[in-house]
């Protein structure tokens, strides 16, 4: 890459996250969007459009298989994933007679991980009837992470609360010696670093620009491993964010998952308000 | 006298009111749609007018969204199986998440394969279907209910999902006719084996015609009873009819957070009452 490419352009954390997880989409790739995350879709997007033109997407909304793409968007999503899809079958099709064979490659947000990579979205607390904080729930967690080979995951708000020496509740399988199939994730993004499973612990390997080891260790809930060869991230190239900004998601929708609180509301709102729907 | 006896194979027309009264407490009541898309609004909201809506429901999504948190605020529901309830963009379901983390309601976990293959259980007419999914995780512990078996030909354990069936599922419709073939879109969700495991099928939808004779999702002879409903899905979404209604699902949250449950949802009623 030349150094005119490597210069640094003007990026968001936001944007950095979609291009990590761009950077582990392959060309051919079947790719599973979840519930509620923007940021997964704009990497596919942008995978798509730069190294991986034949990705094809299948989505939670709409349970399509889908080739081509449209910009990101909240109230009208389904203009892309029922719009634009080849095929579709409903849900109980795609979970009994699809996911467990065709093992598409999918990003998962845990609301607590493991340094096994084991992770949750159950609830916080570990008294079941009564938690500190129900989570919405698991969608298809416990069931593609037992057999697939195709687990990442990604935290964009990366803090001790998520990052824990042990979990209140298992409902995603990592590298566990329950295990019979798949295997556990392959990698984690998250708003500060990107790490792998060395020997079955997670290990830091990348670190974001501005963030350090010890920022990161101070917002880790167990000791970090950290690979030998550590580096830095290397940094959205300016087509990378060009694509993001103006082309694939123009209205901001990742940033829901980055932003927080009052912020996060009045972002929302705008977004709705440009889509047309806020009366 | 349920409205029922006045129905035939040939019309099945209800009005909503009548739907709305085919729901009986202590009930599992099942919505149809996906997350913010095509889900039963107009029906919750009738079900609430009711002078005594039902209590102690369980209600069976396979994700539930807005309507479900409506239904949960005003104490309908004693417990819920669903594999996600939340308001996706719009964040956490309000009312079942304060509930749920207070112990006001019981969380039956399901996921994804559990509802699918339990559905595909009853259809099958068998007690169960097996599935390579939970193990290894904490499912099976929180679901005691849940066994395993041995695969007999690989000696494999396996976990056995049992049946899954509901007393009533509501379903919206892009369109219908009389007889109750109904047309959904694309975004199925689980609505067509739904409405093979329920007990009563109804089918509320946005336009009711006399016959309809091509690409139809759910055909006459699953449905009980057809209700007309225009915009009966908002503000979730009908695509390509309506998209989500941003606007009230923030209306909505902001009134949650709030704590002004109770104002929003006398307001939504009084908004539409016949």
């Amino acid at each position: 890459m030349s150094l005119q490419a490597r210069s640094v352009v003007s990026h968001t954390l936001d944007e950095l996250i979609a291009v990590c997880i761009a950077r582990q989409v392959e060309d051919g790739d079947l790719l599973a969007q979840g519930l509620a995350t923007p940021l997964v879709a704009a990497g596919y997007i942008l995978a798509q459009r730069t190294h991986a033109p034949n990705a094809f997407f299948a989505s939670a909304i709409g349970q399509g298989m889908v080739q081509d793409w449209a910009p990101l968007g909240v109230a009208r999503a389904e203009e892309l994933w029922s719009g634009k899809a080849l095929a579709h079958a409903s849900f109980v099709t795609l979970a009994c007679d699809a996911l467990p064979t065709l093992a598409p490659k999918e990003f998962f947000r845990p609301g607590q991980v493991d340094p096994a990579g084991n992770f949750n979205n159950i609830a916080i607390g570990e008294d079941h009837a009564h938690p500190r904080l129900r989570l919405p729930g698991t969608g298809g967690i416990p069931d593609v992470t037992v057999y697939s080979p195709g687990v990442y995951l990604y935290v964009p708000r990366h803090s001790r609360a998520i990052f824990v020496p042990r979990l209140d509740w298992r409902s995603g399988l990592g590298h566990s010696s329950a295990r019979r199939a798949g295997a556990g994730p392959r990698i984690l993004v998250s708003d500060l670093g990107v790490f792998d499973w060395a020997e079955g612990t997670m290990r830091l390997v990348t670190v974001h620009p501005g963030a350090t080891v010890e920022r990161i260790q101070a917002r880790t809930g167990f000791p970090l491993t950290v690979a030998p060869d550590l580096h830095e991230t290397p940094p959205p190239t300016a087509e990378e964010v060009r694509l993001l900004r103006e082309e694939i998601d123009p209205l901001g929708v990742r940033r829901l998952e980055t932003l927080a609180g009052t912020a996060r509301r009045d972002h929302l709102r705008d977004i709705l308000r440009r889509e047309g729907v806020l009366d | 006298m349920s409205a029922l006896s006045r129905l035939s194979p040939a019309d099945k027309r209800l009005s909503l009111a009548e739907a709305a009264a085919l729901v009986q407490p202590g009930q599992t009541l099942a919505l149809g749609g996906n997350m913010l898309y095509r889900r039963p609004v107009a029906f919750v909201r009738e079900l609430l007018r009711r002078p005594q809506p039902p209590t102690d429901l369980t209600l069976l999504c396979f994700t539930a969204g807005y309507e479900s948190d409506l239904l949960v605020g005003a104490g309908c529901v004693r417990q819920t199986r669903t594999c996600y309830f939340g308001l996706e963009a719009f964040g956490l379901a309000p009312m079942f998440t304060a509930a749920a983390s207070a112990g006001q309601l019981r969380v039956i976990e399901e996921t994804e394969a559990s509802l699918a293959f339990g559905i595909r259980a009853k259809l099958a007419g068998v007690g169960f279907m097996p599935s390579s999914a939970w193990l290894g995780t904490d499912l099976l512990a929180l679901r005691p209910d849940v066994q395993t078996i041995r695969d007999p030909y690989s000696g494999e354990t396996l976990v056995a999902f049992p049946a899954v069936s509901c007393d009533v599922a509501v379903i919206h419709a892009l369109v219908a006719d009389q007889r109750g073939n109904a047309r959904l879109n694309k975004n199925l969700g689980i609505d067509p084996e739904l409405a093979g495991v329920a007990e009563r099928v109804i089918v509320t939808a946005e336009e009711i015609v006399e016959r309809l004779t091509s690409d139809v999702d759910l055909p006459g002879p699953l449905v009980t009873a057809v209700t007309l409903a225009p915009r009966g899905a908002w503000p979730s979404s009908a695509y390509p009819l309506y998209p989500v209604g941003g606007g009230e699902l923030l209306r909505y949250v902001e009134a949650c957070a709030d704590g002004d449950f109770a104002g929003y949802l006398a307001g939504v009623l009084e908004q539409g009452a016949g």
